[in-house]
């Protein structure tokens, strides 16, 4: 099949935003989130009339049940009419979208989830609107219905309350919830979501929902086991509600046509009835259908898997012979192909995930983070790269949106430069999107962790940058966030940490380490420590993880995964192919440079007390000025990301140490634990809640991002790519995101041509293999200098769609906190036409408040 | 005579109009308004509890939140100089001095400013109150989201009416 027409690019360049999609793109900019209460009171009523709260264990069929309910008493909504602006005034939406149907009742709803962490809103219930950061709009009606009916229902019956009440089975070790409950050691996502995974959608868009109902009834007849047949029939309940639920979209659409009075409205109904009787439900034979499966299934998703980095997977691999097949026969035209996807990147779009005030106060502006996956090589190692991935990146950048999060992988050699090139000038024109990852690195550590090169050739991304076998791994990829320099804390203080005390042995000690004689014993007791810590996480979420198999089984996603149809297991159960989880390190180059610190102050001439470094991190520094100095100045204290053996030796002993640690362990579903280095806005959260560090940092400063080098610290953009690509990344299978900022250079064509031609460069020539390294696995950008962060903090109008890459994901720059807004101005920024880096000048941030710009 | 006095303000309230029921509530409740708006001393949990209690009293359309809870509280200082048990059953609240070791929330808090961060919207610095460690739920937090849903709500009644 015919796979890039030629002049593709430029033809779409030529494509610009309709006037429908202009409409409702501006609507969806002022919108403000709305919280939704259909979701929760469908399901707390299911589980009231049928004494779910009552039953010590709650199977995939009672689950199924409470879905279907849910589904087929959904109020079907065709198109939005009006939503809330942020100054609570109600306005009309004079434009409708190509697909129906939506997420919650809202235009932009905030999903609730009271099974999980909604009733964490509960306190907020009067203050949403009016808070600083982030604030949704509840009606009085919504708040009476969660704060009566809807929260007390679930007050003892939350995930993390039935996973802490949870008995604990002889031999194992009770799960350390109190640990969690500190805050800064580690965090476990469990009580808020699993999801981070992609759904298999191919079956519903190539066979559609009735085949599969049909296959799971056949299952269920000949099943082994009891529970195997009701897991099936499970299957059949769940896929049945979809099907009810597009049917009632397709009735409300038809209804919909006797009252319009535009002929043009009534002909868009009548095509939307008319496929929404046909998708999901049977096969897709047109693009638009396949999208509407898509979008179908993967909303209905949500009702079970909360909002949470729920990706969609290679959906330029999936949809490509409908698009092909269309404009072959001039059923579909460019513009219309992109006006199309622009009109699902805003479905998929239209909830946001419901967080508290402190969760926006230490890691706010996250949207829902469901990375779409696009290029690559197909299962065979062949070029994938069509010309459905060109409308997308089209679609993406004509949209800037946060949601979905597109992520494009290249394959060096494989892929063409033509293709390279134009994914960076999509960064240049989005600023910060989309991702680029390296498949002949990330292909080779699947496979080093046990995926078949088939499948490894065959991945997506998940969430921010984790790359996953798309449909048919169920990664959780986002289960653990450890903060690793608490390990390093820990180290330091003999087990204790000095966020909750000097006094209270956290760990068991390792030794004070003013008795330490070699650097070699400071290795030992931070990899004792990291053990311990990395066991009591684990806990957390494996006691996390059986509570699901008993309370949470997913029917919903299982029905639609593959692995679970041929296994007769649900997803919890490890029914899927794939079943590792994933844990994302955070503050990997402040320790490896910590680490480089303590070896070249205390353990190299002249040295430094250990003592000494102690009581200078206690003072913050204050009064240790020399010492200080001495662990800032370069070339006697080397930096991770310059190419120095001492600085890289750290980072790849530390990358070696948590993959061997994490390694070890399984969780309930049968799968391992893999290592990755994303931090979305955590670096700045956990930063706050840490003091200083002997790399110098001081006490409340962010960590560096991702796996990104500490900012300021590498002046060479040539030895910050070598660094980070030589990092092994078979030992880092969960992902990495390297974060870089560009200076926008050059205003005539010519030099932005020159400057396009370096970025392509710099990408390919970290992408490269050298020797036995794969290359550098991840990149991803801010094409934005500081100066256009800080100035863009003055204008309002600029703020208001600005795109910034944060450490995974894109986020508007006005939703982050001062802090995290902070942490991009003074990260290193580089001058593509040198590689030399660029100074930042004065630092502004935004009050929260007052919403102005301050030193 | 608690109970005497519990239920005097209850024939109040239903003799009241809404409004006037408020403007009662406030009455009652001036050092806690006092201490909302100015700075926390160690009474503030006391001053709290009696204002709740004022209010669930007075203000039906505050008592239906307690409808149907059941629910044992125990908020102490790290010191032990301040110790209270909050005792919500069948729409009613008893607050007892003794610690109950059994209760579903245990809050241990280092200070008064920490537990009005903790609970309240108004001067709400939950980074701060993490940051300095000064708050600790032992326990069902769900719990303690709704009792701060009661906290903030008897804030929004009684400043609002001002």
């Amino acid at each position: 099949m015919r796979q890039i027409t030629p002049d593709i690019s430029s033809a779409l360049d030529r494509v610009q935003l309709s006037e429908r999609v202009l409409k409702l793109r501006a609507a969806y900019f002022r919108a403000i989130p709305e919280v939704c209460d259909e979701r929760p009171g469908l399901i707390t009523e299911y589980h009231q009339q049928h004494r779910l709260f009552q039953q010590d264990r709650i199977t995939p069929r009672d689950k199924a049940r409470a879905y279907r309910h849910v589904l087929e008493r959904r109020e079907p909504i065709v198109w939005h009419d009006a939503a809330y602006a942020r100054n609570g005034e109600r306005f009309p939406i004079d434009a409708q979208s190509l697909f129906i149907g939506s997420t919650t009742r809202r235009f932009k709803g905030v999903l609730l989830y009271p099974e999980m962490m909604a009733l964490a809103l509960w306190p907020e219930l009067y203050s949403l609107p009016s808070r600083k950061q982030n604030p949704y709009y509840i009606d009085e009606r919504t708040r009476d219905a969660l704060n009566a009916r809807i929260f007390p229902a679930w007050m003892d019956h939350s995930l993390l309350e039935l996973a802490r009440k949870r008995l604990v089975a002889p031999g194992e070790a009770k799960p350390d919830f109190e640990l969690l409950g500190r805050l800064v050691f580690f965090l476990a996502s469990k009580p808020n979501c699993v999801s981070h995974t992609i759904p298999d959608f191919s079956q519903p868009v190539h066979r559609g929902l009735r085949t599969m109902i049909a296959e799971a009834n056949q299952h269920s007849k000949t099943a082994a086991t009891p529970e195997q047949a009701e897991f099936y029939l499970a299957m059949v309940e769940v896929l049945e509600g979809i099907v009810s639920y597009s049917h009632h979209l397709a009735d409300c659409a038809a209804q919909m046509v006797f009252r319009e009075h535009d002929p043009i409205k009534r002909a868009e109904l009548l095509t939307l009835a008319e496929l929404h009787r046909r998708v999901p439900e049977r096969p897709a034979r047109t693009f638009r259908e396949g999208l509407t499966t898509v979008w179908l299934c993967w909303s209905a998703l949500h009702l079970e898997n909360a909002n949470v980095g729920l990706s969609l997977g290679r959906l330029d691999q999936l949809l490509y012979p409908l698009y092909r097949a269309d404009m072959d026969a001039g059923r579909l035209s460019l513009s219309e192909a992109v006006e199309l996807l622009c009109c699902l990147w805003l479905k998929i779009g239209d909830h946001v995930p419901s967080v508290p005030e402190s969760g926006e106060q230490l890691f706010g502006g996250t949207g829902s983070n469901q990375a779409i996956t696009i290029g690559g090589v197909d299962r065979l190692g062949r070029d994938a790269v069509n010309d459905l991935t060109y409308v997308m990146l089209r679609a993406t950048e004509l949209m800037l949106l946060r949601d979905p999060n597109l992520n494009a992988r290249y394959f060096p050699g494989i892929n063409s430069p033509e293709y390279l090139a134009r994914l960076c000038l999509a960064n240049v024109r989005s600023r910060a999107t989309p991702a680029l990852h390296n498949d002949a690195a990330v292909i080779s550590a699947l496979v080093s962790k046990g995926d078949t090169l088939e499948d490894a050739r065959d991945y997506g991304v998940v969430g921010c940058v984790e790359p996953c076998s798309a449909g048919r791994h169920y990664g959780h990829t986002g289960a653990l966030l450890l903060n690793l320099p608490s390990v390093l804390e820990l180290t330091l203080f003999n087990g204790c940490h000095r966020h909750t005390g000097l006094d209270r042995l956290i760990t068991e000690a390792t030794g004070d380490p003013r008795q330490f004689a070699t650097m070699e014993d400071f290795r030992l007791a931070f990899a004792e420590q990291l053990r311990q810590l990395a066991e009591r996480a684990v806990g957390v979420n494996n006691a996390m993880g059986k509570t699901y198999q008993e309370f949470y089984p997913s029917p919903l996603l299982s029905a639609l995964f593959e692995g679970p149809m041929q296994s007769g297991r649900d997803v919890s159960q490890g029914g899927a192919q794939g079943n590792s989880s994933g844990v994302a390190i955070i503050g990997l180059a402040d320790v490896a440079d910590s680490l480089t610190a303590i070896e070249r102050v205390v353990f190299a001439e002249p040295r430094v007390d250990f003592g000494e470094l102690l009581n200078a991190l206690e003072a913050d520094f204050a009064g240790h000025d020399a010492l200080l100095a001495r662990i800032e100045n370069a070339t006697l204290t080397p930096s991770f990301g310059n190419e120095n053996e001492v600085a890289e030796g750290n980072a790849h002993w530390l990358v070696a140490l948590l993959d061997r640690t994490f390694s070890a362990h399984v969780n309930p579903r049968g799968g391992t634990y893999r290592v990755g280095y994303w931090t979305m806005t955590n670096h700045a959260g956990f930063g706050m809640l840490l003091k200083s560090m002997p790399n110098g940092r001081k006490a409340r400063q962010s960590f560096a991002s991702g796996i990104t080098p500490r900012s300021g610290k590498t002046p060479e953009l040539l030895r910050t790519l070598n660094s980070v690509a030589a990092l092994p990344s078979t030992m880092i299978a969960n992902g990495m995101a390297l974060n870089i900022k560009f200076m926008p250079e050059g205003s005539d064509s010519a030099s932005q041509q020159q400057m396009l031609e370096f970025f392509r460069a710099a990408v390919e020539g970290y992408f490269t293999p050298q020797g036995a390294d794969a290359g550098g696995m991840e990149i991803q950008f801010n094409v934005t200098g500081s100066d256009d962060l800080q100035r863009a903090l003055l204008d309002p109008k600029e703020l208001e769609t600005l795109l910034v890459r944060v450490s995974g994901y894109t986020a508007y720059f006005k939703d982050l906190t001062p802090e995290m807004q902070q942490e991009i101005i003074t990260r290193t920024q580089y001058r593509l036409s040198s590689g030399q880096s660029a100074p930042i000048t004065s630092v502004r941030v935004r009050d929260p408040i007052t919403s102005e710009a301050a030193e | 005579m608690i109970r005497l006095k519990q239920w005097a303000l209850r024939v109040l309230g239903f003799l009241f109009s809404e409004w006037l029921a408020h403007r009662f509530a406030r009455l009652l409740s001036w050092r806690l308004v006092n201490h909302l708006r100015g700075d926390a001393t160690s009474t503030l949990l006391l001053l709290l509890l009696g204002a709740m209690d004022t209010a669930f009293c007075l203000l039906e359309s505050y008592r239906v939140n307690i409808s149907g809870l059941k629910a044992v509280y125990t908020f102490r200082t790290d010191d032990g100089a301040v110790s209270r048990t909050v005792r919500f059953s069948d729409g009613d609240m008893i607050i007892e001095h003794e610690q109950d070791p059994h209760a579903d929330a245990i809050v241990d808090f280092k200070s008064a400013t920490a537990l009005r961060s903790f609970l309240f919207s108004k001067n709400q610095d939950v980074l701060d109150s993490l940051l300095r460690d000064e708050v600790h739920v032992h326990g069902n937090l769900n719990y303690v989201y709704r009792f701060a849903f009661l906290a903030r709500d008897l804030e929004r009644r009684i400043l609002q009416v001002a």
